[in-house]
């Protein structure tokens, strides 16, 4: 669901090129060292644990809808000691907003390639339905132990499809103390994405132009860059012999190309008279402007996760998560579940709760007055005020051969909010709300 | 940004990290400089029926090893400890398994499916692990003829067991008494 | 930046508070916790697919850090 190039980052492609087969070479020599080093320590009962499951998405009014197979497979050589492989592939399609309003007058938009246009119907939600992808990602992580006292855990994955590439390295370093009841454990995780819009990369907070003749399309670069670097400290601690708790901090640091190339801002006329809250026109034309992110970022959260389970063997998991940022959004996910454990069975209910606030530059509209001296916006909803709700259900059944089967049902609820338009814009639906549902199908083996 | 450099140095952090390498002692302790196994007059239930304490098998070698039927490498240690017991029995050793599970159906649906060659005891009061000093899962103790601790192994590790071996070699090789 | 001083002030808390308690078991006190059930990420494949319908739906991600728990055994 990756929405296109929802949170994108990078360098010009040339000058990635040779960074990344640097990196590839690295990679392999890594991982050729270690496979080197396995073959050694291999022993008797080893095994190959796998989890395959498929996901389809699907939201209501025939937006985007998806599918999604996954299949993880982990070698064990001993308790502790693990090389997981991790494939997914997804296909989307279906229309995503494009960040415009909704109009009174029928309205239309040049397609991102600039060789199309497409239209929104008097109050109809702006919809950009050039809307097709499919991503292929793959992922590895090796984990083991370096004595009784430490561990260490290195990965690396790579993620594309055809206008976004991502590839990143991680690692982690794990402390035990205290007879292994605290854990403090460090994560860094290194990426580099590339993000080649389809039409190139436009001019952000230009005048969106009517077809790719415009002077705009041919100025336009073929990619952009970004890299992100992520850090997390946090402590695990055994509380009981039922209990289990983890505290987590982490900081994350995206800096590049942070914007959308697909999302758009309309500007509405804001003088007095027959057209105020109307769409602002120049040269007969409605103006609309690409969107355009700060870039770099500066993320942090605080986590922290509970598990504890009941005499009669169920499970109750819980986590909250606070985030903010440098862009403004603050946010709280709640999420619990609870695991009804039978024989050879088990159904979890789950509930989760999210809500953030809106982004310093997140502007519904511009307006015909300010929009030339604006230097960031972005009409993204998911950079608005928005809460979102998760209900779901899953039910797991353990056959005789110890594999199982799984499936979970849920659904995905959004609500936006923000100010209400000024004029005849104040009558059109500019917070649109989201419904979707998930379900997945899973086998372990 | 992220440079070439900083991506080296990751990965040479992890490397070093990964292939340093630890050992295990493998030899035994002096027996000028040793301590007594405790808890040797406790009397616990067998797997086999009897009660046995550690005092009833004096003037052996014994292997006493913590274990938990949830503990995957007490797992992998069960046929590797049934090989030994049967290869040194002549020679004096003997293996006493104690198994620490809270619950004991838990236990026994195990001892089931892995069928141990060598005596398993229940402590499931947990009655002996605190003095012996038990840090991990397994926990084994090698016991002299005298009854004192020789040497300890913490876990199960397939690379260490020549070591182990060669330490219950070395203590058979002692003069009893 | 002032959260940041409260989020390390919280963090050194949570350290003091749990390395120097007796929180925690036995060795041969884990058998609940050596459960996958008990892992903190006991169903990595759900969680990574609904964190991809999250990320891709929300402004925010990431920050749930990785696994723990399991028999710690040795």
């Amino acid at each position: 669901m990756a929405d296109k190039v929802s949170e994108v980052v990078a360098v010009a492609v040339t000058k990635t090129m040779k960074k990344n087969k640097d990196l590839a070479r690295l990679l392999t020599a890594a991982s050729c060292a270690l496979v080197s080093g396995l073959s050694t320590t291999t022993h008797a009962d080893d095994s190959w644990d796998v989890d395959s499951a498929f996901l389809l998405y699907s939201e209501s009014d025939s937006r985007v809808s998806a599918v999604e197979p996954v299949v993880s497979a982990t070698k064990n050589y001993d308790e502790e000691t693990k090389l997981n492989f991790k494939i997914v592939a997804d296909t989307l399609t279906g229309a995503s907003p494009n960040g415009a309003t909704p109009s009174d007058q029928v309205q239309t938009f040049t397609s991102p390639s600039g060789k199309s246009s497409y239209n929104a119907t008097a109050g109809e939600q702006p919809l950009d339905d050039t809307f097709k992808d499919t991503r292929i990602a793959l992922s590895s992580n090796w984990s083991a132990p370096i004595n009784r006292d430490w561990a260490y855990g290195v990965g690396g994955y790579l993620s594309a499809e055809h206008d976004y590439r991502s590839l990143g390295v991680n690692g982690n370093l794990s402390r035990y103390l205290n007879q292994k009841n605290t854990t403090l454990t460090l994560g860094l995780n290194l990426s580099n994405d590339a993000v080649t819009p389809e039409g190139g990369v436009p001019t952000g907070l230009h005048q969106i132009p009517l077809d790719r003749s415009d002077s705009e399309f041919t100025q336009r670069s073929d990619s952009e860059n970004k890299n992100l670097v992520d850090a997390v400290f946090g402590v695990t601690q055994v509380i009981n012999s039922k209990t289990i708790m983890q505290f987590n901090y982490a900081l994350s640091t995206s800096s590049g190309y942070l914007t959308d190339p697909y999302k758009m801002l309309s500007v509405i006329d804001d003088t007095a008279g027959s057209n105020f809250g109307g769409n602002f026109q120049s040269g007969g034309n409605n103006v609309y402007l690409y969107e355009k992110r700060p870039d770099s970022r500066l993320k942090q959260s605080i986590y922290w996760q509970t598990k504890h389970q009941f005499d009669n063997s169920d499970v109750l998991d819980v986590s909250y998560r606070f985030m903010f940022d440098d862009w403004g959004v603050n946010s709280h996910t709640i999420d619990a579940k609870y695991r009804f454990r039978f024989d050879n069975q088990y159904l979890e209910p789950q509930l989760r709760w999210y809500t953030q606030s809106k982004a310093d530059f997140y502007n519904r509209y511009l307006t015909s007055s300010d929009y030339t001296n604006t230097s960031l916006a972005s009409a993204d909803y998911r950079l608005g005020d928005l809460d979102t709700y998760t209900i779901g259900l899953r039910y797991g059944y353990e056959f005789a051969d110890n594999t199982e089967f799984y499936t979970r049902f849920s659904l995905y609820h959004q609500e936006s909010s923000g100010e209400k338009g000024i004029g005849k814009l104040a009558s059109q639906e500019l917070y649109p709300g989201l419904d979707s549902m998930m379900l997945i199908m899973g086998y372990k083996f | 940004m992220i440079g070439n450099k900083s991506l080296t140095f990751t990965t040479a952090l992890f490397c070093s990290i990964a292939f340093s390498s630890f050992t295990w002692a493998a030899e035994l302790t002096p027996s000028s400089n040793v301590k007594a196994a405790p808890h040797q007059s406790v009397q616990l239930p067998s797997y086999q029926g009897e009660q046995v304490s550690l005092k009833s098998q004096k003037g052996k070698i014994l292997l006493v090893d913590f274990w938990a039927s949830w503990c995957g490498p007490c797992r992998e240690s069960f046929p590797w400890m049934t090989n030994i017991q049967a290869k040194y029995k002549d020679q004096g050793l003997k293996i006493i398994a104690i198994n620490l599970d809270q619950a004991k159906e838990q236990a026994l649906d195990f001892l089931k499916e892995y069928k141990p060659g060598f005596t398993v005891l229940f402590d499931s009061d947990a009655l002996l692990p605190e003095d012996f000093g038990v840090i991990g899962m397994p926990t084994s103790y090698l016991i002299d003829r005298q009854g004192n601790i020789r040497a300890t192994h913490i876990g199960f590790h397939n690379e260490n067991l020549a070591d182990y071996e060669s330490a219950i070699t070395q203590l058979l090789a002692e003069k009893g008494e | 930046m002032r959260g940041v001083s409260g989020i390390f002030g919280l963090i050194s808390i949570t350290i003091a508070l749990t390395g120097c308690s007796d929180l925690g078991v036995k060795p041969w006190e884990r058998g609940i916790l050596a459960q996958q059930e008990m892992n903190l990420i006991n169903e990595p494949i759900e969680s990574s697919l609904n964190d991809h319908i999250y990320f891709s739906k929300e402004a925010s991600s990431g920050g749930q850090g990785f696994g723990g728990g399991g028999c710690g055994c040795n």
